[in-house]
């Protein structure tokens, strides 16, 4: 699972958003805000990390099990497919 | 080419047409700079451009727009953004009033001049303030591009709040918290495809957001939208 190219992480004071920059501004021209396990999740994919090193990631940050970190990723990565952002 | 001094930045375009070159009259330096802020270059292809495409304009409004958009579009440069909201200066305040156009941000601020007196409230730009952040401190400018009416003073203010306007049949104000309020300046502004540019704007948002409320406000045409909106946006703090 990869980031598609032009579209950004940026931070405004503590809220972390999704901007389209370059090309992609013909295909996305709003803006997704991220709570902290997206912006976790998506800085990890943005250096291309696998799956599975994510979902420890998730697990250690909010100390939770194994089933909710990957059910979290899931959800999260799913509804970025469904905007288009990763490929 | 010409000078002109707006939002505290001098800006040189030559200006075609009467329509732009009557509207940025006020505007005008008293002497020309060969080295300008901003230098804005509006080619004939691109007005022509721009005339070809489905809308209502006329030639001459074409060059006024894009003069506008690339002003606009250079300000990010120097810590400012557009936001599309009608500028209203009261006691030394403004107050900014944002909305889809057709939402009635104009007919607000009319309102406000109707009910403090139109030498108390002044418009000082009824579509498209500049904003700026000039010393730690937030100003809103007016400027030669206030959209369809030439409703606009060659003056700033320090802004005391922003309120996002939306039509209700009662009259109810609230902060909006911070990602809502992000998205809100972002929607009614011009963004860029740079990503230098994008951070650059999105520096400005967080600037704004440290200096002053921003709000959203469900309004009808009754005067006490007027006092609502006062009130609450005179005693807005910072969240």
């Amino acid at each position: 699972m990869k980031i598609k190219e032009g579209y950004k992480l940026c931070k405004v004071r503590d809220s972390s958003i999704v901007v389209a920059v370059g090309d992609a501004t013909m295909d996305f021209n709003g803006l997704v805000t991220l709570n902290q396990t997206g912006e976790l999740i998506w800085s990890m994919l943005e250096y291309g990390a696998p799956d599975g090193e994510i979902i420890s990631a998730i697990v250690k940050e909010y100390s939770v099990d194994e089933a909710t970190a990957k059910s979290d990723f899931d959800e999260f990565t799913a509804s970025l497919k469904g905007a288009g952002f990763i490929e | 080419m010409s000078t002109y001094e707006i939002a505290g930045l001098t800006v040189n375009y030559s200006a075609k047409y009467d329509h732009l070159r009557k509207r940025s009259a006020k505007y005008r330096a008293a002497e020309p700079s060969s080295t300008p802020d901003i230098s804005i270059n509006v080619t004939d292809g691109r007005i022509s451009g721009l005339l070809s495409r489905p809308n209502e304009l006329t030639l001459e409004e074409c060059e006024y727009m894009l003069t506008g958009q690339d002003f606009y579009t250079s300000l990010i440069d120097f810590n400012g953004m557009l936001l599309h909201a009608s500028a209203v200066v009261f006691e030394g305040e403004a107050y900014l009033f944002s909305a889809p156009c057709g939402t009635g941000k104009s007919t607000h601020t009319s309102m406000w001049q109707r009910y403090f007196g139109a030498d108390k409230a002044i418009i000082i730009n009824d579509d498209k303030p500049a904003i700026r952040i000039i010393n730690g401190e937030l100003l809103a400018y007016g400027t030669p591009f206030s959209g369809k009416y030439d409703i606009n003073e060659n003056a700033s203010a320090p802004i005391r709040g922003i309120c996002f306007l939306y039509r209700s049949p009662k009259n109810t104000i609230g902060q909006l918290p911070q990602p809502k309020a992000i998205h809100a300046l972002l929607n009614q502004s011009i963004r860029s495809s740079d990503f230098g540019t994008m951070q650059k704007l999105l520096a400005t948002v967080g600037d704004i957001l440290e200096r002053v409320p921003v709000f959203s406000m469900g309004c009808n045409m009754n005067p006490d939208a007027v006092t609502t909106s006062y009130e609450a946006m005179k005693k807005g703090k910072v969240l």
